[in-house]
C-alpha cells in the first residue's frame, strides 16, 4: 500500500487538469504533494522500526527461554484455570442453632485427570458432622477418621485412581478439602454438613456465612528458604506459624477467576419460633417471604461472588423478643438440653475507666478496613469522659503507641489523638504480639489502687497466622484488664477476633461497613460502660449434669447464657444466678417440661466438650488429651482438630496412564481491601500504543490528503 | 472532506503527542530529580523534586553494564512510576522492591544479565553493590511478592513483560532478583596479599 501510494504521483502525470490553473501555484502544489510524500514516507519507517520489534520477539521467545513455557499453551493464550468452582449454601436456621448443607461442585474443564486443592473458611463455631461425594448419580458417604489415617486413606485413593475427597481442620474457622482424579470435562460434587449456633445480641439475630478469608500474616523467621527460589504468594513455613503454606491459598481479584467461578447459591430457611417483625442484611441485598415464625431467605442478585461474609440478621416483634429459651433432643439414648437465658437489663454507677485502643495499620487493612477502624477509633474517643485515662497503641511490621502511658482526658491531648488517628495508614507486617505486649505492659503500681475500671480495645481484621500463642499471651499478660474486640473488614478471622475477647474476658463485635461503625461500636461501648454481671451459676436438677460451658464466663449487657448440657431429663426447674455489682444477685427458674423439640444438639455439646479440652491442654501448658477428643470426634461425627473426613469410591476410574494434575484452587479478595503492598505494581504506559496509533492515524491524514489534492 | 482530514490529523496529532510525552516526561523528570536528589542528601531529608509532589527520590540505582543511572522514587502509584522507578513500600525488614515502568525507566532491564553488577546509593551517600542472581517471568494473578520469604537483603526489580508489546494491562511481570555483595574490600586485600 505505501509502495503504490509513492508510486502513483509519479507515474501519472501531474499536467491533466480540468481547470487552467496558474504556472505558480501549480508548482507549489506539485511541492506540497512532493513534501506530503517525503513526511508519509518517514512517518511510515517510524511506524515500522516502532511496531516491528513486537512482531520479532513474539515468535523467537519461547526457543530462547524454553523454562518459561508453562506460563503460556500452544495456543499461547494464559492458561485459564482448570478447576471451576461452584457453592451452594442451604442454612436451615431452628431456634439458636443453623444447620448448613454446604455443596461445592469442581467442573474440570481442562482435558487432563486434576486434583484439587481448597483452602475454605466456616464459622469459627462450626461444628462439621458430614461430608458426601456425589459422582454422576452415585453418592458415597464420607467417614471420620483420624487426620493421619485419613490422609493415607486419601492418598492411597489418589494413587489407585479412585475419586475420594476430604476435608481436615486447619484451624477452628479454616479448613482444606481436597479431591482427587476428577475426569477431564466432568464434576465432582462434595457436600459438607455443618451446624453453627446463631449470635442472639441486642434483641437481634445474626448468622454470619463466611465465604472467602483475608490473607493472613506469618510472623517469625522462615524455617527453610528453599535454595534460589522464593515461593512467591505461598508462604513458607515460619517458626512461628509451621503450617502457613497450608493457610495461604493464593489470593486473587474476581475477575481474574472463570466468569461462573467462586460464585455462591445462597438459600437461608429460618424457623425462629417467634413472630418475625423483618429479616436483613449489612452485606447484600436480600428477597424475603415471611410467614410468621417462619421465612425464606435468598440474595436478590441471584449467585453471590465469594468476596465477603454473607451475613443475615433478623428481628422478633417487639413484644415477642425471648428472655429465655429451652430445647431437648434425644440422641442414643441419652438426653441433651440447650438453654438460653437472657438476663434484664440494669444500670449502675459510671466507671472512670483507663481505655487503651490498639488499632491494626497492617497490609491487609489497606482500603475500605483502615477507614473503618480510624472511623471506630474516633467513634472510640468520643465516648472518653473527664477522669478516663486512655492511650493508642497502633501496629504493623512494629508496634508504636501515641502517649508513653495512658493519660488523662482532656481537650488538648484528645485533639492530638484525633489528629494522630487520622493519619493513620495501613501497610506492613502484623506484628500483633509486640502490639500486645505494649497494651499489656505499663502497670504502674499506683493505676491499680484509682479505681480505674482497665479497658483494652483491639480494632483489626485479625488476619494472623500465630492465633494461639497470641491467645497464649492474653491470657497471661491479662491481669484485671477486660480485652474487647472490633472485626473490621469483608472477612475477618472471626474465630481469632471472638476467641481474643474470650480469653481477655471481654466481648466482640463485627462492624460491617463504614455506615454501620456508629450503630455497632455504640453498642459496644454501651455494653464496656453498663455493669458485667460475674459469678454466673447454672443449677440442672440432676446432679450429674455434664455441663459445656462448664463455667460460663461474665455476662455483658445484652448478651445471653447458653449452656448445652448431657443427661438431663426435661423435668425440674434449671437455676440461673449472677452476680452484680453493688453486691446484688439476680436469679431466674426455667421449667424443663417446657423444653421445645430441638436437633443437632448432641454435636453441639461435643464441640463445647472438644473446645474445653484444649482449653484445659492451654491453660496447664500441656498437649491436648488427643486420644480424648478422637473418641469424642468419632463418637458424635463432629470433626476435631485431630480427625478428618474422608470419603472414597470404590473402584479406580482413572486410567494407570494417564497422569494426574494439581490445582490449588485461589479465593478471591476479600471486597473493599488493597490488593496491597504483596500485589505486582503495574509497570506498563500507554505511551507505546499511543504512539503507534498517533503514527498510523496521521499516515492515514497524508494519504488522504494526497488522494484528495489528486482528485481535485 | 478537509474538515474530516483535519480531525483525523489533529486526533492523531494529539495521541502523538500523549504518547511521546509519556517518555518525554520521564527523561526530564530524571534530569529535575538529580537536583532534588543531591538536595535530600545535602540536607538528609526527603526533598521533593517540585512543591506538588506526593514522592520523592529516595536512592539511586546504576546499572554500570548499560551505563544506566536512575533516581528512585518512593511509592509505586501511577504518579511516582511516571518520573521514575519506584520503591515498593514494605514492612522495615524487607527486601528492597523497585518497580519501573518497561517502556521508559525499566526497559534495560531485559538486557541484564545473571551475575551483572547492579548498584544502589542510599540518602546518606554510601554505595552498595549488587549482583543479578536471576530473572524469571511471573504471572502476576497467581503470584504476589512474599517479603517474608525473600532475604531482607535481596534487591528486587519488578517491570511488566513482555518488554515490546502495546497492551499495558497485561497480567505477566519481569522480576529481576540481586544479592549483595559485601567484602569487596576484604576480597582484594586477599589478592593483594
Amino acid at each position: 500500500m505505501l509502495l503504490s501510494l509513492r508510486a502513483a504521483p509519479s507515474t501519472r502525470p501531474p499536467t491533466p487538469v480540468s481547470r487552467p490553473v496558474r504556472g505558480l501555484s501549480r508548482l507549489a502544489r506539485f511541492s506540497w504533494l512532493r513534501c506530503a510524500e517525503g513526511i508519509s514516507l518517514w512517518l511510515a519507517m517510524v511506524l515500522m522500526l516502532f511496531v516491528h520489534p513486537m512482531y520479532a520477539e513474539a515468535g523467537p521467545l519461547e526457543a530462547e527461554q524454553p523454562g518459561q513455557l508453562y506460563l503460556i499453551d500452544h495456543k499461547s493464550a494464559w492458561q485459564e484455570p482448570a478447576l471451576v468452582l461452584d457453592s451452594r449454601f442451604q442454612v436451615s436456621v431452628s431456634g439458636l442453632l443453623a444447620q448448613t448443607r454446604l455443596t461445592r461442585t469442581f467442573r474440570n474443564t481442562s482435558d487432563r485427570w486434576q486434583e484439587g486443592i481448597f483452602v475454605f473458611p466456616l464459622p469459627g463455631q462450626a461444628a462439621v458432622y458430614g461430608l458426601t461425594m456425589t459422582v454422576g448419580e452415585r453418592r458415597i458417604e464420607g467417614e471420620i477418621q483420624p487426620r493421619a489415617q485419613a490422609r493415607t486413606t486419601y492418598q492411597q485413593a489418589r494413587e489407585s485412581g479412585r475419586k475420594a475427597a476430604t476435608v481436615e481442620q486447619n484451624r477452628p474457622n479454616l479448613f482444606t478439602s481436597r479431591i482427587a482424579n476428577i475426569p477431564p470435562g466432568e464434576a465432582v460434587t462434595v457436600e459438607l454438613r455443618y451446624q453453627q449456633p446463631v449470635a442472639y445480641r441486642r434483641g437481634e439475630f445474626e448468622l454470619r456465612l463466611p465465604t472467602t478469608l483475608t490473607p493472613r500474616y506469618m510472623p517469625g523467621t522462615p524455617v527453610s528458604s528453599p535454595a534460589g527460589s522464593w515461593q512467591a504468594g505461598w508462604s513458607v513455613p515460619t517458626r512461628q506459624v509451621p503450617d502457613a503454606p497450608e493457610i495461604s491459598p493464593f489470593t486473587v481479584l474476581a475477575e481474574d477467576v472463570n466468569a461462573n467461578s467462586h460464585r455462591a447459591r445462597i438459600e437461608l430457611e429460618i424457623d425462629a419460633g417467634f413472630a418475625l417483625a423483618g429479616v436483613s442484611s449489612p452485606s447484600h441485598r436480600l428477597q424475603v417471604s415471611v410467614d410468621g415464625s417462619r421465612a425464606m431467605v435468598q440474595p436478590e442478585a441471584g449467585p453471590v461472588l465469594m468476596d465477603r461474609d454473607v451475613i443475615v440478621r433478623w428481628q422478633p416483634v417487639a413484644s415477642q423478643a425471648p428472655m429465655a429459651a429451652l430445647f431437648h433432643q434425644q440422641w442414643q439414648g441419652e438426653d441433651f438440653m440447650m438453654a438460653m437465658v437472657l438476663p434484664p437489663a440494669t444500670t449502675g454507677p459510671v466507671l472512670r475507666r483507663e481505655l487503651v485502643f490498639v488499632i491494626d495499620t497492617s497490609g491487609s487493612m489497606a482500603g475500605e478496613s483502615i477507614r473503618q477502624a480510624r472511623s471506630a477509633l474516633l467513634r472510640g474517643l468520643d465516648t472518653l469522659r473527664p477522669g478516663d485515662r486512655f492511650n493508642i497503641i497502633e501496629f504493623n511490621s512494629e508496634a508504636h503507641a501515641l502517649f508513653m502511658q495512658p493519660v488523662p482526658v482532656d481537650s488538648r491531648v484528645l485533639a492530638r489523638a484525633r489528629r494522630y488517628v487520622q493519619a493513620l495508614d495501613a501497610s506492613g507486617g502484623t506484628e500483633m504480639a509486640s502490639a500486645l505486649s505494649l497494651a499489656l505492659a505499663g502497670q504502674a503500681p499506683s493505676d491499680t489502687g484509682n479505681g480505674l475500671v482497665r479497658q483494652m480495645v483491639f480494632i483489626t481484621d485479625g488476619a494472623v497466622g500465630n492465633e494461639s500463642a497470641l491467645f497464649d499471651q492474653i491470657r497471661s499478660g491479662l491481669g484485671n484488664r477486660r480485652l474487647f474486640t472490633v472485626a473490621i473488614g469483608s472477612a475477618p478471622n472471626t474465630h481469632f477476633l471472638r476467641e481474643a475477647a474470650r480469653w481477655g474476658r471481654g466481648q466482640y463485635t463485627a462492624i460491617q461497613s463504614t455506615a454501620e461503625v456508629d450503630q455497632s461500636l455504640g453498642a459496644l461501648f454501651a455494653a464496656m460502660e453498663a455493669p458485667v454481671m460475674t459469678d454466673l451459676e447454672v443449677v440442672w436438677p440432676v446432679g450429674t449434669a455434664d455441663a459445656e460451658p462448664a463455667r460460663p464466663g461474665d455476662l455483658f449487657q445484652d448478651q445471653p447464657l447458653i449452656q448445652v448440657v448431657r443427661g438431663v431429663a426435661p423435668l425440674g426447674e434449671v437455676a440461673v444466678s449472677g452476680q452484680l455489682p453493688g453486691g446484688r444477685r439476680w436469679q431466674t427458674r426455667l421449667d424443663l417440661a417446657s423444653a421445645a423439640p430441638g436437633q443437632g444438639l448432641d454435636r453441639q455439646w461435643a464441640r463445647g466438650r472438644m473446645d474445653a479440652l484444649m482449653d484445659h491442654a492451654r491453660l496447664a501448658g500441656e498437649q491436648p488429651d488427643e486420644q480424648g477428643i478422637v473418641e469424642l470426634s468419632v463418637r458424635h461425627k463432629v470433626m476435631s482438630p485431630f480427625t478428618s473426613f474422608v470419603a472414597v469410591e470404590k473402584t479406580p476410574s482413572r486410567p494407570e496412564h494417564s497422569a494426574l494434575d494439581q490445582e490449588r484452587l485461589p479465593t478471591l479478595l476479600p471486597a473493599g481491601s488493597d490488593a496491597g503492598m504483596l500485589r505486582y505494581p503495574q509497570t506498563a504506559t500507554l505511551a507505546p500504543l499511543l504512539t503507534a496509533l498517533g503514527l498510523l492515524g496521521l499516515m492515514f491524514a497524508l494519504a488522504m490528503a494526497m488522494l484528495s489534492r489528486r482528485g481535485v | 472532506m478537509s474538515r474530516a482530514l483535519l480531525l483525523i490529523i489533529g486526533c492523531s496529532a494529539t495521541l502523538l503527542v500523549f504518547g511521546l510525552w509519556i517518555p518525554f516526561k520521564a527523561l526530564v523528570a530524571q534530569e529535575l530529580l538529580e537536583l532534588a536528589w543531591a538536595e535530600s542528601q545535602a540536607r538528609q531529608t526527603a526533598a521533593r523534586p517540585w512543591p506538588w509532589a506526593d514522592t520523592w527520590p529516595v536512592a539511586r540505582l546504576e546499572f554500570p553494564e548499560q551505563a544506566v543511572s536512575l533516581i528512585v522514587l518512593e511509592g509505586v502509584h501511577g504518579e511516582s512510576l511516571a518520573f521514575g522507578p519506584g520503591r515498593v513500600s514494605t514492612g522495615a525488614p524487607a527486601p528492597m522492591i523497585l518497580a519501573g515502568h518497561r517502556d521508559t525507566h525499566f526497559r534495560p532491564l531485559q538486557h541484564l544479565q545473571p551475575g551483572d553488577p547492579v548498584r544502589l546509593q542510599s540518602a546518606n551517600g554510601g554505595w552498595q553493590s549488587y549482583r543479578v542472581l536471576d530473572a524469571r517471568v511471573v504471572d502476576s494473578r497467581r503470584e504476589a511478592i512474599d517479603t517474608g520469604a525473600i532475604n531482607p537483603d535481596a534487591l528486587i526489580l519488578v517491570t511488566c513483560y513482555p518488554f515490546d508489546t502495546l497492551d499495558a494491562g497485561g497480567p505477566l511481570r519481569y522480576v529481576v532478583s540481586a544479592e549483595p555483595v559485601y567484602a569487596q574490600e576484604q576480597n582484594e586485600t586477599v589478592a593483594a596479599l
